[in-house]
C-alpha cells in the first residue's frame, strides 16, 4: 500500500503494531487478566481466580445478563422489522431523501440526549412507560433503527428493479413479489443488519442509563454501577460475560447470514 | 392478442425516453423493434409489459385498455435484457414461478417446467441456481421461463445479445420453431442486430431519439429504405449524395440512367454487396485479354470502357486530383451503355477480411468526404491500399431517399 520499500514497510508494520496493540488490544487484555485476578498490586495480577466470573454469573448479574439478551433481541430484532420496512417504503418513493435525513437522526444525535428525550416524553399521560421495561426497548429501537435501515437501504440500491417487475409480469401478485422475491433478496443484508443491531445493543450504555428502570437493568448499565461502586474486578469479569455473550451472538448470526448468501 | 401502443410517452424524470410512439402488432405476427443503444427500445417494452407507466398514451391488448393495469393482470411473457432470473431460486423454481403463482397443480408444473427447459436444451441444468449458469444459460432458462405462462404477448429484449453465433443461429430455428407451434402468440422482439431482425420479423420497426423513424415489412424496409437512417443503420447502406436536374439523376457528375427524380430525396442509397469494383479503365485496357485481375465480370466492364471516350491518361492521379476540383467535369465518372450502372472512379483506403467477404472502404473522387463500403465476396481480389478502382452501382440496386435530419 504506497510503500514499496523493505524498511518502510517495516516501519509502517511496527507503527500498527504499536497503535493496535496499545489502543485495542491491551485494554482488552487488561479486562479479561483482571477478570481472573484475586488482587493487582504490582506490574501483572496475582491470584489469580474463578470467583468473579461465578459472581458475574449468578444473582442479580445473571439477571442483568437475561435483562441485556431480551432487549437486544426485542430492541434489534424491532429496528430489523421496522428499518427494512422504512427501507423498502422510501425506497424509489420522492420521499426517499427526507427518510434518509430522519433515520440518521439517531446516529447524529448523541445517545444520552435520545435517552431523554424518550423520558421526558414518556413519563407523563398518556404515554407512560416510564419505569418499565418498554421504555429501555424503544430507547434501543430508536437507535438501532438507523442501522438497520442504512443497511438494507444500501442493499436496495443494488438491487435492480426488474426482478420485481419480472415477478409482476409472471402473475405474482405484490404480497407473492415480496415474499417470494424482494425479501429473499434482501435476506443477505436483512441477516447482516440483524446482527449489527444486536451487537450494538448489547453495549448501548448511552440512551439506557438515562431511561433504565431498577427492574430492568442491563449488562452494560451494571458493569457501569460496579465500576462506580469500586468492584472494578467483578466489572471486569462481567465486561468478559458481555464480550463472549455478543461474540457468540454476532458469529451465530453471521452464520445465518452466510447461509443467506450463499443462495 | 393484438399489442396496440397508441401515443404513448414516457418520461424519466427530465429524460424523454419515448415520445409519441404508435405502434400496433397483430396475433401471429413478430415485430423487431430494431435502433442503436439508448433509443428507447427498452422503454417501449417496459411501457407494454406494466413496469414504466406512460405519461401519456394508451396500450391496448385485445382491444381492450390496460394502461392501469398492473403487470401481473396483463399475462404477457417478458424476458428482460439482464435476465433477472431469481438468483436464490434454483432454474427450475425459476421456470416453475408463473405456474407457482397462478396455482396450477403441481404435476402439471412439474410436467410443464420439464417441457420448457427441454425446449431450451437446459433441462439438465434444473437444479442448478442461476450464478452456476453462462450468460448463454441464463438467457435461454429466461425464455423458458416467460413461455412457461403461456402468454399471448411475448416480449423480447434482446434475448440473444450474450449468445455465440451457433448458438444464436440455434435460437433463432427455436423461435421461428415455437412461432409455428404457438401462431396465435405475438412477440415484439428488440435488438440491435438487424440479421436477427430480419430473420425472425415480419415487420420492423426502426427506433431513434425515444421515437419511432420507419415501420415496415421486412422486406420492403430492406429493399426501399424510406429515409436515410433506416438505409444505413438496416444492412449499412451506402449514402451518396446526388444531384437533380431535368436530365435526370447524377452522382458525382455521372448521370444514373433510367432513375427519375423525386421531390426531396437527395440521397442515393446502395447496399455494400450490390457494388462491384473493377480495376481502373487505364490499367485493364491494358490488361484487357490477359488474365482478369478482379475476375470476369470486371473484364466485361472493361472491355466496354476501352472504347469509352475517356484515355488513359485521364485517370492518372493529377487528373484524378483535377476532377474531385472540377465539378461538372464527367471525367471521374462515366456512364456505362451496356448495362444499366453507374461507374464511379475512386480509390480504397480501407479493407477489412470478414471471413466470407472483405468489406472494402473506398473514396469517391469528386465527393469529398463519402466513402463508399463494398463488400467483395471472397475468391475475389481484394485492391490494395490506395489502388484506384471505378465502382460499378447496378441502377436495379439503387434507390433514392430523403437526407433527413443529422
Ligand atoms: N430508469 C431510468 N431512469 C432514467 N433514464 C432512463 C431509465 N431507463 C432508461 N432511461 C433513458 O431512456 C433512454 C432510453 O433507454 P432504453 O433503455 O429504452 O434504451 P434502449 O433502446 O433499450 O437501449 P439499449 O439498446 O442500450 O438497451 C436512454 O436515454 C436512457 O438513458
Ligand atoms: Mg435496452
Amino acid at each position: 500500500m504506497l510503500v514499496w520499500t523493505r524498511s518502510g514497510k517495516a516501519i509502517v508494520w511496527t507503527a500498527f503494531a504499536v497503535v493496535f496493540g496499545l489502543l485495542v488490544l491491551l485494554p482488552f487484555l487488561v479486562v479479561i487478566a483482571a477478570a481472573f485476578a484475586g488482587s493487582w498490586n504490582g506490574v501483572l495480577p496475582s491470584d489469580l481466580t474463578g470467583e468473579h466470573l461465578r459472581q458475574a454469573l449468578s444473582g442479580d448479574e445473571l439477571a442483568s445478563l437475561s435483562v441485556s439478551l431480551q432487549t437486544a433481541f426485542m430492541g434489534g430484532l424491532l429496528a430489523v422489522l421496522f428499518g427494512t420496512w422504512g427501507a423498502m417504503a422510501a425506497h424509489g418513493s420522492r420521499f426517499a431523501r427526507a427518510a434518509d435525513a430522519m433515520h440518521h437522526l439517531p446516529i447524529a444525535v448523541p445517545s444520552v440526549v435520545v435517552g431523554l428525550g424518550l423520558l421526558v416524553a414518556f413519563s407523563r399521560q398518556p404515554v407512560l412507560l416510564n419505569g418499565t421495561k418498554w421504555i429501555v426497548v424503544i430507547a434501543h429501537l430508536v437507535l438501532m433503527v438507523a442501522f438497520s435501515y442504512g443497511t438494507v437501504a444500501a442493499a436496495l440500491q443494488r438491487v435492480d428493479p426488474s426482478y420485481a417487475d419480472v415477478a409482476a409480469s409472471l402473475g405474482a401478485s405484490p404480497a407473492r413479489v415480496l415474499w417470494r422475491v424482494r425479501l429473499p433478496m434482501l435476506l443477505p443484508a436483512i441477516s447482516s443488519a440483524a446482527g449489527l443491531s444486536v451487537a450494538l445493543s448489547m453495549g448501548e450504555v448511552g440512551a439506557t442509563i438515562m431511561v433504565y428502570p431498577a427492574s430492568w437493568r442491563t449488562l452494560p448499565v451494571s458493569i457501569f454501577a460496579l465500576t462506580d461502586r469500586g468492584q472494578t474486578f467483578v466489572a471486569a469479569a462481567e465486561a468478559v460475560v458481555l464480550l463472549a455473550t455478543t461474540v457468540v451472538l454476532v458469529l451465530i448470526l453471521d452464520r445465518l447470514r452466510g447461509r443467506a448468501a450463499e443462495r | 392478442m393484438t399489442v396496440q401502443l397508441e401515443d404513448v410517452t414516457v418520461h424519466f424524470g427530465r429524460t424523454c425516453a419515448l415520445e409519441g410512439f404508435d405502434l400496433s402488432v397483430a396475433a401471429r405476427e413478430t415485430v423487431a423493434l430494431l435502433g442503436p443503444s439508448g433509443s428507447g427500445k427498452s422503454t417501449a417494452l417496459k411501457a407494454v409489459a406494466g413496469f414504466v407507466r406512460p405519461t401519456r398514451g394508451r396500450i391496448r391488448l385485445g382491444g381492450n385498455d390496460v394502461t392501469d393495469l398492473p403487470p401481473a393482470r396483463r399475462g404477457i411473457g417478458v424476458v428482460v435484457q439482464q435476465y433477472a432470473l431469481f438468483p436464490h431460486l434454483r432454474v427450475a423454481d425459476n421456470v416453475a414461478f408463473g405456474l407457482r403463482a397462478a396455482r396450477k397443480p403441481k404435476a402439471e408444473v412439474t410436467r410443464r417446467v420439464g417441457e420448457m427447459l427441454e425446449m431450451v436444451g437446459m433441462a439438465s441444468y434444473g437444479r442448478r441456481f442461476p450464478r452456476e449458469l453462462s450468460g448463454g444459460q441464463q438467457q435461454r432458462v429466461a425464455i423458458a421461463r416467460a413461455l412457461a405462462i403461456q402468454p399471448s404477448v411475448l416480449l423480447l429484449d434482446e434475448p440473444l445479445a450474450a449468445l455465440d453465433a451457433q448458438l444464436r443461429a440455434d435460437m433463432l430455428g427455436e423461435l421461428q420453431k415455437l412461432r409455428r407451434e404457438v401462431p396465435e402468440i405475438a412477440i415484439v422482439y428488440v435488438t440491435h442486430d438487424q440479421s436477427e431482425a430480419l430473420a425472425l420479423a415480419d415487420r420492423i420497426a426502426v427506433m431513434r431519439d425515444a421515437r419511432l423513424v420507419d415501420i415496415a415489412p421486412a422486406a420492403e424496409l430492406y429493399a426501399a429504405p424510406p429515409s436515410a437512417f433506416t438505409a444505413s443503420f438496416l444492412g449499412g447502406a451506402n449514402l451518396l449524395p446526388v444531384a437533380m436536374d431535368e436530365g435526370g439523376v447524377t452522382v458525382a457528375g455521372a448521370v444514373i440512367p433510367g432513375l427519375k427524380p423525386e421531390e426531396g430525396k437527395s440521397l442515393l442509397c446502395i447496399r455494400p454487396h450490390a457494388i462491384r469494383l473493377e480495376p481502373p479503365a487505364a490499367a485493364s485496357a491494358a490488361a484487357a485479354g490477359g488474365e482478369g485481375v478482379l475476375g470476369s465480370e470486371a473484364l466485361g466492364g472493361a472491355g466496354a470502357l476501352g472504347g469509352a471516350e475517356l484515355g488513359g491518361a485521364e485517370l492518372g492521379s493529377e487528373a484524378l486530383g483535377g476532377a474531385a476540383m472540377g465539378g461538372a467535369g464527367a471525367r471521374g465518372a462515366v456512364e456505362d451503355a451496356v448495362e444499366d450502372a453507374v461507374r464511379l472512379v475512386g480509390r480504397v483506403v480501407a479493407a477489412q477480411w470478414r471471413g466470407a467477404s472483405s468489406q472494402v472502404t473506398c473514396l469517391v473522387d469528386g465527393l469529398a468526404e463519402v466513402s463508399v463500403r463494398v463488400d467483395v465476396p471472397a475468391g475475389r481480389r481484394v485492391p490494395e491500399f490506395g489502388a484506384g478502382v471505378v465502382m460499378v452501382l447496378p441502377v436495379e440496386a439503387c434507390s433514392l431517399v430523403p437526407a433527413g435530419v443529422g
